[in-house]
């Protein structure tokens, strides 16, 4: 199983980050108070989770707790089964 | 009232403790409010401003933001508001054009935007000094005297100037005047009714002007403005719309995709809620009634304006769009002639289809310091909006498209110029073309089509890395095609046309 940490990380970087070398991903930090996502970028980060792990991801689940930062996304598909 | 920050004058006499703002666990009253931006305006008086001069801002949706701009009006000033998230280089634009000489800086854009050139800095975060530059704290406002400022200003001198994406590239300032913003803002609060019991969920930022009617007329009514500026979370904004009892919301079109596709806006019931408000372009009629069927009867208001207009021009009366309007922009707001017209002025009659034209107290003086395009706008017949439409016999107006080579991306107009521009700037493309891709959620997002210079070495990474550190978010092209060679019309220029068309074709086959 590839490592979910890099995948996610490597799907921001690649579609929020557009190449910036200045800007780092900290897994603790907000994806949206650092200004990396917006309203947009987290629906597409979404759908990205559910056509790469295969999961459904309900209206209900779209909360700062499952994917305000890369560790909440990481617990979040834990929680969803996805293994790490 | 003659003047903006007479708004937040008046309410605080009459209600100096209700709450003027709501944010996250803080709020302010007005009479706060009010004090905190007498204590700004001496601040920058003592820091050397005078009447006319000009005050970039950028700052998130705040206390901060509300006080700095009633702030710089009290002290004569003309806000410069832009885009929380400019870069370094679109920052240092608007301060060169708009030749401000102070800006302001939230907690969130100071350590991005501490090298920018300008002579004073105010910053709720400490930042390094330029060389002969002074800064001030936001704590420093403490030391301040809190009665307003013995400053003359008149109901014709300038407010604000707040930048839009020209057809020429770079973005052009729409210089309002106190009159200009205060007749909308009075228009408004007559056709929606607002109270002093309204209070507005704002998600939309306060440096566009549809944010900005948000918080003007509801200080006007002596209502309340919650703010959220984490609509990344749509059901945290549900959620506070619930519990905050929120009498009102206003969205663009992607706003509303949103809220309507992947929230739970739609199971949600909100008693309290007395109208909604959709402006910004236009909203694809399938979602409009999607959204009136969730509304159950509690009022839709379809609005059309522009920059150039303070904001509003047109408003669809609720029971005729659920009657038989729906696609119309509606009519005039109080105050307010709109035309349809020919490129020569001429008024064209019912059913033909022309340039759509204003005139009324909420019409700009013009682009900053830029009599050519302010002449192409403003024609003696009135304020030449760029959009096409057409009247029916009633009066209500349709759009039929825009004459202007723009984007519309998420309500924020954008100049595929500007976006252009950047891309040959780097060096690496030999030609580029930028157009608007149909978007689900935006409306549109910019394609770009670029031939390098180099084909055998071009890396598009290195391009995308290019143009983030010189173009806000949202005008980053969300799709490339690298090609060996530009379509071109017989003239010799791009054919936009020949790209928009492979373009659909690619989104017909997906």
């Amino acid at each position: 199983m590839p490592d979910v940490i890099a995948i996610v990380t490597g799907f921001i970087r690649e579609n929020f980050i557009a190449g910036r070398s200045d800007v780092t991903v900290d897994p603790a930090v907000s994806l949206i108070e650092s200004g990396i996502m917006d309203s947009t970028g987290v629906l597409e980060l979404v759908e990205y989770l559910e056509s790469t792990f295969d999961i459904k991801v309900d209206d209900e689940e779209l909360v700062p707790e499952n994917l305000e930062t890369v560790n909440n996304i990481i617990k979040f598909l834990k929680a969803k089964g996805v293994a790490s | 009232m003659r003047l903006v920050h007479d708004f937040l004058a008046e309410t605080a006499r009459r209600h100096p403790s209700k709450a003027a703002i709501l944010h996250g666990d803080r709020s302010a009253t007005y009479a706060e409010i009010e004090e905190l931006s007498n204590r700004l305006a001496h601040l920058l008086l003592s820091a050397g401003l005078s009447k006319g001069d000009r005050v970039l801002t950028v700052m998130e949706n705040s206390i901060e933001n509300v006080v700095s701009y009633y702030g710089v009006l009290k002290a004569g000033g003309v806000c410069v508001e832009i885009h929380d998230r400019s870069t370094p280089a679109e920052t240092g634009y608007y301060v060169r054009n708009s030749g401000a000489g102070v800006c302001i800086l939230s907690k969130a854009a100071a350590p991005r935007l501490e090298g920018v050139e300008v002579p004073v800095i105010i910053s709720a975060e400490a930042v390094r000094k330029g060389p002969g530059q002074r800064v001030f704290r936001w704590d420093e406002l403490d030391a301040m005297p809190g009665a307003s400022p013995p400053v003359s200003i008149e109901e014709h001198d300038l407010a604000a100037i707040v930048y839009t994406s020209g057809s020429t590239g770079s973005p052009k300032g729409v210089v309002l005047t106190h009159r200009n913003i205060c007749s909308n803002t009075q228009a408004i609060v007559s056709y929606l009714g607002l109270h002093e019991s309204d209070r507005i969920m704002a998600v939309l930022p306060f440096y566009y002007v549809y944010g900005k009617t948000l918080l003007n007329t509801h200080f006007m009514a002596g209502g309340s403005v919650v703010v959220n500026n984490r609509f990344a979370f749509p059901n945290a904004v549900v959620k506070e719309m619930v519990d905050r009892e929120v009498t009102g919301f206003a969205g663009v079109p992607s706003t509303f995709a949103i809220l309507m596709n992947r929230s739970i806006f739609s199971k949600t019931a909100m008693p309290s809620l007395r109208y909604v408000t959709q402006a910004g372009g236009a909203m694809a009629p399938a979602l409009t009634r999607r959204l009136i069927d969730h509304l159950k009867g509690v009022p839709l208001f379809v609005m059309y304006g522009a920059t150039e207009a303070s904001a509003r021009l047109t408003y669809l009366p609720p029971e005729r769009l659920v009657r038989d309007k729906l696609g119309s922009i509606g009519i005039p707001i109080p105050g307010v002639e709109v035309t349809v017209r020919d490129d020569a002025g001429k008024e064209l009659v019912t059913g033909e289809v022309g340039n759509i034209c204003a005139t009324g107290p909420n019409i700009m003086q013009g682009y900053w310091q830029d009599p050519e395009e302010t002449a192409r706008a403003l024609k003696p017949w009135g304020l030449v909006t760029g959009d096409l439409g057409q009247k029916d016999e009633e009066g209500f107006i349709y759009l039929t498209g825009r004459k202007k080579d723009m984007l519309k991306i998420g309500g924020e107009r954008v100049s595929p110029k500007e976006i252009e521009d950047a891309i040959i700037a780097s060096g690496l493309v030999h030609e580029t073309a930028v157009i608007g891709q149909p978007d689900e959620l935006l409306s549109e997002v910019p394609a770009a089509y670029v031939v390098p210079i180099e084909a055998g070495t071009f890396d598009l990474e290195s391009l995308k890395g290019y143009l983030a550190e010189r173009l806000a978010g949202h005008k980053h092209p969300k799709f490339w095609h690298v090609l060996k060679a530009m379509p071109k019309k017989p003239s010799g220029k791009i054919d936009k046309e020949a790209l928009k068309n492979d373009v659909l074709h690619e989104v017909r086959v997906a």
